[in-house]
């Protein structure tokens, strides 16, 4: 463990700026969401209208929590069972991201064998990458503390609601050092320990969708599941933190062990050997940018079928509550007259929607990377135009978010019409997932312009992400301005199958990308290709 | 074209380009003829790769004009590209394709690849093409792109710091190569900072510092225009060579002198040295380090 402090330091110095921008974005939304739902929930009587509606609805449950406290609702517990669950999800991704930053990726950048060559304990690096992580998780939750306090709410549900998001924080990184154990590239690390967070995320919607029965106790094996159960502003528990540092504690045992059983540079996995010779097809830039996009495609299809499958299985839940509780039905059908599991459905289209558009981004910004690891200089030495090769990996974005939308789209429906026994669920499902990507379009084009034309600015594509996310799954609650929410695309189309196809919006939102892609390429053409060495 | 092959393979002159404050290229020189390896030499930071980069297309030059086996390398870069080779100094590759694939295609983009020489390649440079690239040594990441570089029937092959990896042995093996290639009336541009490689290969050299160019020429020529160290014992004292303008770091002893003489200086060095008896001298040419010491450092000769 020697010098670990001293990576710690360096780590921290590293990634002021990627922590700052974490930290002020989780606050903020923090913010936002506290003020909009002390706004919205003033009364008693709004307060208990807010529990009956989401008692018991399995389509609010999957996408925010068992609803600790809304028996007796407070304001702070509506806002945990509308925002914990993002906010821990945020926190947990920032610490997979920071962990795989400071291990594997620097295993891969050769930079850890400088690091090794100083008088640095075996265990330093990885006990310094989780560490930082921490110090982010703890910045983090005190910053949310800090805006919850400033809003009026409650000390101990604010200082229970902080703690769970280190305790989730502290759990992923740890998943993170054992990830970087097994496999040699940093986006399979990311990739792998996301695929955990997915599970988990699953795994407790199961759980808190399955109320008294057994399967409940799947609510506990999540971290997302056990960090909510820490019921902030609802009679706190506070021994449930024992739970993340448990699972915290034996992982980084695990990875420690891990350690000394590996040589630096190498994973678990053995590396199998690869071709002597190309297959007659990789003759091109796209079909290189195929192949170098191939594993991501598949990875987001299959977790996109995944959660797809899992939504439409949940559809029944939903048949099921309007049986019971017909005020619910009563709500939904003055939301717009469309039947409730059209309704539910056309959210479950619109999160993997979004999906989607992560896919399209970190596709999109394959291009950036490329450039700063000076691979893009032997293709353009080569006789192929900065266009060809731009549009390389712009075709194989576009194609393999229509891979990713429609393997959503099947798996939501091939879900639904077994949950339902409606096979036309199946039919429909397919086209309502595919009328959202024009939205994801935009927001592939906006990547791809910033990294043609401004590549200092690639990673800022992240922001239309994250904008096309809090408007389309926070924007009721924030209560935004319909100025904000028309920033995301995805608000301006129809929500198949809740309503029927729009035209217009498609093709404007197509015709915006096509604008967007045409001015990132005049520009790729005038400007010097840099590399990060 | 179509007039036989231009005489000219690079030109550049005055070339510009500032990277905000950074002034890369300061008016930078370069004159590579067809046919010739033409080495490429200079301190770390004099502007080798930018100029290379330049006279690829990656970068826009600010001022200067550059012209590449007759073409314009910014506006023609498509064109001038299927008749060029490129193996880049810090060689990245694609983590999962394997050296084979890698080579396959690089080679493709530009148009095929001769199997044979490909083999023969591979083996003379002792490169296992299965093995994907994330497990590759530097070296071996040089070996990839050299091979897809050699094998292909470029006319022009440009290098920058290609062997900066390689053991001695394969160096050896490069060097055969580039002198094959050299047979086969291929133009190279090598950036080097392998003195040995360039006196055996180059037929003619720049050196550039601080993004200009400080010499040009043959090496026989650049020695020429350097100093040669004499160490004389003669009968009497020498005395007057402190007068000559062409002998620096002078130091006598009795009988015995040393000094550093410029070549222009020589005919009268000797004509004094003469007059005082000379009973042994020793002189010795300026070594290629000299040579390269003396350009790479900011004192210049007189």
């Amino acid at each position: 463990m020697t010098g670990t402090l001293l990576l710690l330091r360096f780590a921290l110095r590293r990634d002021r700026v990627k922590s700052a921008v974490w930290v002020v974005a989780i606050a903020t939304l923090v913010a936002v969401s506290a003020g909009s739902v002390i706004d919205l929930y003033r009364t008693d009587e709004s307060r208990r209208a807010y529990a009956a509606l989401v008692d018991g609805n399995a389509a609010l449950i999957v996408q925010s929590g068992p609803g600790y406290g809304l028996d007796d609702p407070s304001v702070g517990a509506i806002l945990m069972n509308e925002l914990s669950i993002w906010t821990i999800i945020g926190v947990s991704i920032m610490s997979i991201f920071a962990v795989t930053r400071h291990t594997r990726a620097e295993e891969e950048s050769e930079r850890a064998d400088l690091v090794r060559s100083l008088p640095l304990g075996r265990q330093a690096p990885a006990a310094a990458a989780f560490a930082g992580a921490l110090v982010a998780d703890i910045t983090v939750a005190a910053a949310v503390v800090a805006v919850l306090l400033a809003a009026g709410l409650d000390v101990m549900g604010s200082l229970a609601f902080g703690a769970c998001l280190v305790g989730a924080g502290a759990t992923f990184a740890a998943v993170a050092s054992v990830m970087a154990h097994v496999t040699t590239t940093s986006r399979s690390v990311n990739g792998s320990s996301l695929a955990v967070l997915a599970a988990a995320f699953i795994i407790r919607a199961i759980g808190d969708v399955a109320g008294d029965t057994w399967l409940s106790a799947l609510s506990w094996v999540s971290p997302i599941g056990a960090a909510q159960a820490i019921r902030a502003f609802a009679d706190e528990r506070w021994w449930t933190l024992s739970i993340p540092l448990a699972s915290s504690s034996a992982l980084l045992g695990a990875s420690a062990l891990l350690t000394t059983r590996r040589d630096i540079g190498r994973g678990l996995l053995r590396e199998r050997p690869g071709r002597a010779e190309a297959a007659p097809q990789l003759d091109s830039p796209l079909a290189l940018a195929l192949r170098l996009q191939r594993p991501m495609i598949a990875g987001w299809s299959v977790g996109a079928a995944v959660l797809g499958l899992f939504y439409g299985i949940v559809a029944d839940q939903i048949e099921q509550m309007l049986i019971d509780s017909p005020e619910i039905a009563d709500f939904l059908a003055q939301a717009g007259g469309a039947s409730i599991v059209d309704a539910y459905l056309a959210t479950a289209t619109l999160m993997l929607g979004l999906l989607t558009a992560a896919f399209v981004t970190a596709a999109m910004l394959r291009l950036h990377g490329e450039e700063r690891a000076g691979r893009v200089d032997p293709i353009l030495a080569a006789p192929v135009t900065r266009r060809a090769w731009a549009l390389s990996h712009l075709r194989t974005a576009v194609a393999g978010a229509a891979v990713v939308s429609t393997s959503a789209g099947a798996a939501t429906g091939l879900g639904a019409s077994l949950a339902l026994s409606e096979p036309e669920r199946l039919s429909q499902s397919i086209p309502a997932a595919l009328s959202l990507t024009p939205a994801a379009a935009v927001i592939g084009a906006i990547a791809f312009l910033l990294a043609t034309a401004l590549p200092r600015w690639a990673l800022a594509s992240w922001t239309a992400v994250a904008v096309a996310v809090v408007v389309g799954l926070l924007g009721d609650l924030l209560d935004l301005p319909s100025a904000v929410r028309a920033l995301s695309p995805y608000h301006h189309l129809a929500a198949m199958p809740a309503e029927p196809f729009a035209v217009l919006p498609a093709l404007v939102c197509l015709a915006v990308s096509v604008a967007l892609v045409a001015i990132g390429l005049a520009r790729l053409d005038r400007r010097d290709l840099s590399r990060s060495t | 074209m179509g007039m036989g092959p231009d005489p000219i393979a690079i030109s550049a002159s005055r070339l510009e380009k500032s990277f905000g404050s950074t002034r890369a290229l300061d008016g930078l020189d370069l004159e590579v003829r067809t046919g010739e390896v033409h080495g490429f030499l200079g301190p770390n930071g004099s502007g080798k790769s930018v100029t290379i980069r330049v006279l690829l297309g990656l970068l826009r030059a600010d001022g200067g004009t550059a012209r590449l086996l007759g073409g314009d390398p910014w506006t023609d870069a498509v064109e001038l590209h299927r008749r060029l080779a490129y193996v880049p100094g810090d060689v990245n590759l694609w983590p999962n394709l394997s050296g084979g694939e890698t080579i396959d295609l690089l080679a493709r983009l530009r148009g095929g690849i001769d199997p044979a020489r490909r083999s023969d390649l591979i083996e003379r440079l002792d490169l296992d093409p299965t093995k994907k690239a994330r497990t590759y040594s530097k070296g071996n990441r040089q070996k990839v792109a050299l091979v897809a570089a050699l094998a292909s029937g470029a006319e022009l092959l440009v290098l920058d710091e290609p062997t900066s990896g390689l053991d001695p042995l394969m160096e050896a093996v490069f060097q055969d190569c580039i002198l094959e290639a050299k047979q086969q009336g291929r133009t190279v541009l090598l950036s080097s900072h392998i003195l040995a490689e360039v006196e055996r290969l180059c037929d003619r050299v720049t050196i550039i510092r601080n993004g200009r160019r400080v010499e040009q020429g043959t090496l026989a020529e650049l020695r020429h225009m350097t100093r040669t160290s004499i160490d004389v014992v003669t009968a009497r004292p020498v005395a007057g060579l402190d007068r000559l303008a062409t002998v620096h770091g002078l130091s006598i002893t009795g009988n015995h002198a040393e000094f550093d003489v410029d070549a222009v200086g020589l005919d009268d060095v000797l004509r004094l040295l003469i007059d005082h008896g000379v009973s042994s001298i020793v002189s010795r040419p300026p070594t290629l380090e000299e040579l390269f010491l003396r350009h790479y450092t900011d004192e210049r000769a007189p």
